[in-house]
């Protein structure tokens, strides 16, 4: 029981919550699917799937722009018959799936999502670590977990007994194998000059001196096509080049288990940009503002946070409103009951605004740590602490969205790349620019910080 | 026979990633135009709203009437002999007005088999014959209902065609009672 003394019981209700962040990838399978598929409609001038309804009472039919397509093509996938090919390999073609999805839980544990939590708790100071795991090797245990979800694809392809199925796993780890190289490397400056493997250290140092982005232009460039490659989307989408290969190593896989590799793929964009807004824009660091000022004035930060959603809010409306004025103005035959619809999103979007609004009000005039006392236990820092923790999380997701939604634009703009063409951009190109890169870093480092 | 030259890529164009960030500003319009402009993508949500269809689009068919409102169709059958489809079926009868030689007892045209090629309606000597009605749904239970009968393609209303002169001229139409005044005589 020493373990469970060893800490308070504060500290370990947010070290256990902590195991939550598990389980931001797969929230973010469901932000990105609609994103994805809408954000290419768009690109294309088109509409995207915006049909399927859910019909609530007074309301009508709530298609939430798109967003009840997501639960339709799941409940699909989830119903479907699994079904197995004569001559497969019975136990790997059923495991293989489940490798890239499993990954998904085990990725986040390393990302700091907030900076370490410091606060006095019963006359002691509390250091809560921003990651899950918070290892001196972050960035390598996440590599590790990274690389492993290319078994899924090996597996999947072997035990399928297609050759489709077989080339698209070979081409998968040939490609996975290149790029990581590339991408471990492109990475390294950035390692170079932060002086640590914690990525908690690299933000740190980061909000201490610039962004990744501004000290390592090119080795952000190369990390980022490099992790495109990584995830296998197109413009590196050899591995299920529809023309070649029918559809690469889940060519014989149907139902949920397609659906599995599906979500593994889409989980690993969001490890990706969760990575990248880490290594290269300054992870949680809330921009031109350092922790400490955030500390100091935590009421004004949070009423900012506050007006920076409630201004969503309102845009949010003006574009509803917008979009309304034309609608009642078209011919369309169902605009009222769009408009019905619209009905709903308004008093949402309106009770939001306020509410932030007010609460940003109430942050800006009320909030003074020496107030909160609960019990007689001063939980002034605390408040702070979580406050801190809350922007700095919010930070993160905003620009790991960003990063998210470069892949979904880069896979709708650009075609797709030759195989031989891949390989010859990965190894003879991005490579080499990435040790020259490296090598200008440590010089220049070695010259001007002389460490 | 003309040749068309291609240029050498450019030294920048060789380079890629210029180009692609181009393609990437192209697609960032398109993708921001949908999202703040959603009510200029030239998609039509179908069933919904209707597509806007020119009075020159063959679409369904409709006969032309005489300011007495019978049909214009004399039965001469060129409609019929110019159809490729063969979907258009004639029957004559003798005709009620003694300057009219015959007038058409049965007139359909079978939707399920027409090609909308317009042939009959370039054919028919007396502009009885006319595809402006745009009318482009074709939508029934059954097969017979595809038909096309004398009472269907003559229920049209002038005031569809508010700038068609012969349409006016029917009744209902704003000429029709000085085109019953030119015409005569008052047929049973």
């Amino acid at each position: 029981m020493d373990i469970i003394e060893s800490k308070t019981w504060v500290e370990w209700i947010i070290t256990i919550a902590k195991f939550g962040f598990c389980f931001v990838p797969v929230l973010y399978i469901l932000l990105l699917i609609p994103m994805e598929r809408r954000g290419a409609g768009f690109m294309q001038d088109r509409q995207g799937p915006n049909r399927s309804y859910i019909k609530i009472p007074f309301f009508g039919k709530i298609r939430v722009f798109g967003y009840v397509q997501n639960m339709c093509d799941g409940t699909k996938l989830f119903f479907k018959e699994m079904f197995a090919p004569a001559g497969v390999n019975k136990v790997l073609y059923y495991v293989a799936p489940a490798i890239p999805f499993a990954i998904v839980f085990l990725s986040p544990c390393v990302i700091p999502w907030f900076g370490p939590m410091v606060f006095e708790w019963g006359g002691q100071t509390v250091r809560i670590a921003g990651s899950i795991v918070d290892s001196d090797v972050g960035v390598l245990l996440l590599f590790g977990f990274s690389s492993l979800s290319a078994y899924g694809a090996v597996l999947a392809g072997w035990a399928s007994k297609s050759k489709y199925s077989f080339l698209g796993a070979l081409r998968t780890s040939s490609m996975t194998i290149s790029y990581e190289v590339c991408l471990g490397l492109s990475m390294m400056g950035v390692l170079l000059l932060a002086g640590s493997f914690n990525l908690t250290d690299i933000v740190t140092w980061q909000e201490n001196h610039v962004w990744g982005i501004v000290a390592q232009p090119v080795a952000f460039f190369c990390f980022l096509i490099a992790s495109i490659a990584e995830t296998g989307r197109a413009p590196f989408d050899v591995a299920e080049g529809e023309p070649e290969l029918v559809a690469g190593y889940h060519t014989e896989y149907g139902a949920m288990q397609f659906g599995l590799f599906y979500m593994g793929e889409y989980s690993h964009i969001c490890i990706n940009s969760f990575l990248i807004a880490t290594l290269f824009l300054g992870g949680y660091s809330v921009p031109f503002v350092t922790t400490e000022t955030m500390q100091a004035h935590m009421g004004g930060a949070l009423a900012i946070l506050c007006g920076v959603l409630a201004f969503l809010a309102l845009a949010f409306l003006h574009m509803i409103y917008r979009y309304s004025r034309k609608l009642a103005a078209s011919k369309q035959s169902n605009k009222l009951e769009i408009l019905q619809e619209y009905k709903l999103y308004k008093i949402v979007a309106w009770l939001a605004a306020v509410v932030f609004i007010a609460l940003g009000v109430c942050a800006w005039l009320f909030y003074n740590p020496a107030n909160f006392i609960v019990n007689g236990i001063a939980v002034g820092s605390l408040a702070t602490a979580v406050g801190t923790a809350l922007i700095h999380l919010l930070v993160l997701v905003v620009k790991s969205i960003m990063f998210c939604w470069v892949w979904i634009w880069v896979r709708w703009t650009l075609p797709r790349f030759r195989y031989d063409h891949v390989m010859h951009l990965g190894w003879k190109i991005i490579l080499n620019i990435a040790l020259i890169n490296l090598v200008v870093t440590a010089v220049i480092a070695k010259l001007v910080g002389g460490n | 026979m003309r040749v068309i030259k291609q240029k050498p890529m450019t030294w920048g164009e060789r380079l890629y990633i210029f180009e692609a960030l181009r393609g990437l500003f192209t697609t960032i319009k398109h993708a921001a135009r949908g999202l703040f402009r959603y009510e200029t993508l030239p998609t039509i949500s179908y069933p919904e709203g209707q597509p806007e269809v020119r009075n020159t689009y063959r679409a369904k068919h409709r006969l032309m009437l005489r300011p007495d409102g019978t049909p214009r169709c004399v039965a001469c059958g060129m409609c019929a002999a110019a159809c490729p489809a063969h979907c258009i079926f004639i029957e004559a009868t003798a005709s009620d007005d003694p300057r009219i030689e015959k007038k058409v007892k049965r007139f359909d045209i079978d939707h399920l088999t027409c090609v909308f090629c317009g042939l009959c309606v370039e054919a028919c000597p007396v502009d009885a014959l006319r595809m402006d009605t745009k009318e482009i749904v074709f939508e029934h239970r059954t097969r017979d209902e595809f038909v096309a009968t004398l009472e269907t393609l003559t229920a049209w209303n002038p005031k569809d065609y508010p700038d068609d002169e012969q349409s006016q001229v029917a009744p209902g139409g704003t000429k029709n009672a000085e085109a019953r005044k030119v015409w005569g005589m008052e047929v049973k």
